[in-house]
Order: C-alpha cells, then structure tokens, then sequence
C-alpha cells in the first residue's frame, strides 16, 4: 500500500496471489480522492473576510473611546455654586466606556495575528475556536458599555420628570454630541464583533 | 482471497458521540437554567410598583418600572430573550437526538449571539441607571432616589442578577456549541 499525499489522492494497490486456482486474479486498486482544494479556498475567504472586519472593529472601537476620551467642554461663564463643566470621568458609567473600549481595541488588535495564521492555514480549527471564544466574551463587554453609556445619554437628552433628573444636554451641547458619536461607534464595534462570531462558526464545520 | 475489506467506521467516533450527546443535554439543561433566570427577572421589574404614604401635589411618591424607559426597555428585552429561549429548547431536543448536525448547530450560535447582545444590553443599560439611582450624580444634579424608594431600589437591584445569570449561561451555550461543531 503506497500513498500520495501531494495530490491527495490515496491509491491502495493489492498485489496478485500467488497461489490461485482462480481464473479472476485480478489486482484491486481502490483510489480514494479527497478534494480539499475547492474547500480550502473557500475557508481562506471567510478569513480574509474576518481579517477586514476585526480590523473595521478595531477602527470603531478606537475611534469610540478615542472621541469619549477627550471630551472635555468647559462653559465660558461660572458662578460660585454650579459646576460649568463637563467631562466623560464626571460620569462613572462613562469612565467604565472608556476602560471596556480601550479593552476591546487592544484584544482586536492582539487577535489580528491569529486572524492572519487563519488565513495562511485554513484548516488550523483551534486558531478558529480560540479567537470565536474570545469574541464572544467580547461582544458582551461591548455591548455592556455600549449600552450602558447609552443609558446615560438618554437620560441626559431627554431628563426624566418622575425621578427629577434635569437634561444636562440643554447646556453642555458639545460634550453631549461627542459622546452620541462614541455610543454610537461603540455599538457599531459591537455589531461586528457578532457577525465575526458568526463567520468563525460558519469557518469551524467539517464537512 | 483477495479483495478489499470495506472500511468500516472509524471506531474512534463511538466515544465522540456519546461526548456530543452529553454535552447536548447539559445544552438543553442550561438552556432551562436561562430561561428561568431572565423570566424571573423580567417579572420582578415588571412588578414594581412602590407609594409612599404620604403625599403632596408637587412630587411624586410613587415608583414604578415605567417611570424609566430603561427598565422598560429591561423588561421587554428580558422578555424577548424568555421567549426566544422556549423556542430554542425545541432545537436543542433535536440536537440531542441529532449529533451530527452542523448547520443547525450555526443558526443556533447565530441567533444565540444576538440574544446575548439583546440580554446584556438591557441589562447594562438598567444596570447604569440602577447605578445612578443608588449614588446620584453630584456634577449632573441627579438626586439619589433609593434614599426615598427603598424597596423600589432593591427589587430593582435584585432583578439585574436574574440578567446576568441568564447572560453567563448564554455565553457558555455559545461556547459549547461552538466545540462540538469544531470537534465533528
């Protein structure tokens, strides 16, 4: 029994007996082809496709806690007794954005080489399982300070009647803006840290 | 003779199913687990609903969930989550009696993977607020109103652990399907 890998092809050859009566002697060669070619073109495609998305996260994320970071808007007039300016470590679910932002940027941007090794080997599955491990550990902290960051701007645009909050966005209208932006760059992040979840389980089958 | 012995199946993948199948049922069993958590939390906070007993025409003395969009939009995702679990419960019957199924095993991390992201948004969102409503703001002039609403308070700050239960569980019911499809 000899066998070809570099084609794929296994070929089993099973020789003649010697001491036949038999008329029907014949040598059974049985080939079996595995085709793993047209499969691992199309698993190096969803990751090439995984490397251009985490790479859009790591975009969104950083640009989320680079814009919360530096908010910082101070009102040109003051008196004795209000605070005139507002800054994002005024708000502690803020601060929390910031910290689980900068997280997720530096877990994208750790995960690239991974990402990259599944390009170069298609079939490395543990590479895969690894980093669908990780993301999705990362999806529920995006989206955890994503959403809790917009809580609070909710409450800032709108206030709230029954509990007596007052809509601070009616005075500090920059710092409010900037901080939509980064909720909203933050929930981008999130969305495609799901459809990288979702890649890497679509990459994992055997067929 | 000659000829060729059919193969026959590999008879390492005996054990591999009866491993599949075992962690199938514990799927199904956490997925219960889940279910109950955000069900629990869902009727909780929906339940609310605090007067004080004395009263005066400029403020209010009464708490109830839907007095912040945040918890009800708690209440409503806990719900959705509930619901999505119940009907799940039936895919992973199949899964048990089906060890080889693949791309039901991918629709289920699909859909699995949104309600996490569903699930922890409700509950960071009503998190934050619970947050703000047990330590008040000083910069923004938010008043603390669990110093008022003290049984208010704890059903709301009871009802967010149910959330992240149901959370946790999720992200192991992701994790586990995602090593039995790698293990195939």
């Amino acid at each position: 029994m000899d066998s070809t890998k570099s084609t794929g092809e296994t070929a089993l050859n099973i020789p003649e007996s010697k001491s036949t009566k038999d008329k029907n002697t014949v040598a059974y060669t049985a080939t079996t082809t595995a085709t793993p070619y047209p499969q691992a073109r199309w698993k190096r495609g969803v990751s090439i496709f995984d490397f251009i998305l985490r790479i859009c996260a790591l975009v969104a994320a950083l640009a989320a806690t680079a814009t919360m970071g530096t908010t910082d808007q101070t009102l040109p007039f003051f008196t004795q007794f209000f605070q005139f300016q507002a800054s994002y470590d005024d708000l502690p679910t803020f601060t929390f954005f910031v910290v689980a932002n900068a997280i997720v940027s530096g877990y994208l941007f750790l995960s690239l080489p991974f990402s990259i090794v599944g390009i170069v080997r298609p079939h490395a599955a543990g590479i895969k399982l690894l980093l669908l491990i990780f993301d999705t550990m990362m999806v529920a902290f995006a989206t955890a300070a994503a959403a809790a960051a917009a809580a609070i701007v909710y409450l800032a645009h709108n206030g709230n009647s029954n509990t007596n909050w007052l809509a601070i966005c009616q005075q500090f209208t920059d710092f409010c803006q900037r901080v939509s932006g980064a909720v909203v760059a933050s929930f981008i992040a999130a969305v495609i840290l799901i459809f990288l979840v979702l890649l890497s389980a679509v990459a994992l089958r055997r067929r | 003779m000659g000829g060729l012995e059919l193969g026959s199946k590999n008879p390492g993948s005996a054990p591999k199913t009866e491993a599949t199948r075992g962690v199938a049922i514990i799927d199904f069993v956490l997925r219960i687990v889940a279910l109950i958590a955000t069900l629990a939390s869902a009727i909780s906070m929906g339940t609310t609903n605090e007067s004080l007993p004395f009263f005066t025409q400029f403020i209010k003395f009464r708490a109830k969930y839907n007095d912040l969009p945040t918890f009800t939009f708690f209440v409503a995702a806990n719900s959705i989550v509930s619901a999505y679990l119940v009907l799940s419960l039936a895919l992973s019957i199949f899964h048990i009696m089906r060890s080889g199924a693949q791309k039901s095993r991918v629709v289920m991390i699909f859909f699995d993977t949104g309600m996490l992201a569903l699930l922890t948004a409700g509950a960071s969102a009503a998190a934050a607020i619970v947050y703000l409503a047990h330590k008040g703001n000083i910069k923004a002039n938010w008043f603390a109103i669990c110093q008022q609403f003290n049984s208010f308070c704890e059903r709301i700050s009871r009802s967010l652990i149910g959330s992240f239960g149901g959370m946790m569980i999720l992200i192991l019911l992701i994790l586990m399907s995602a090593a039995t499809l790698s293990r195939r």
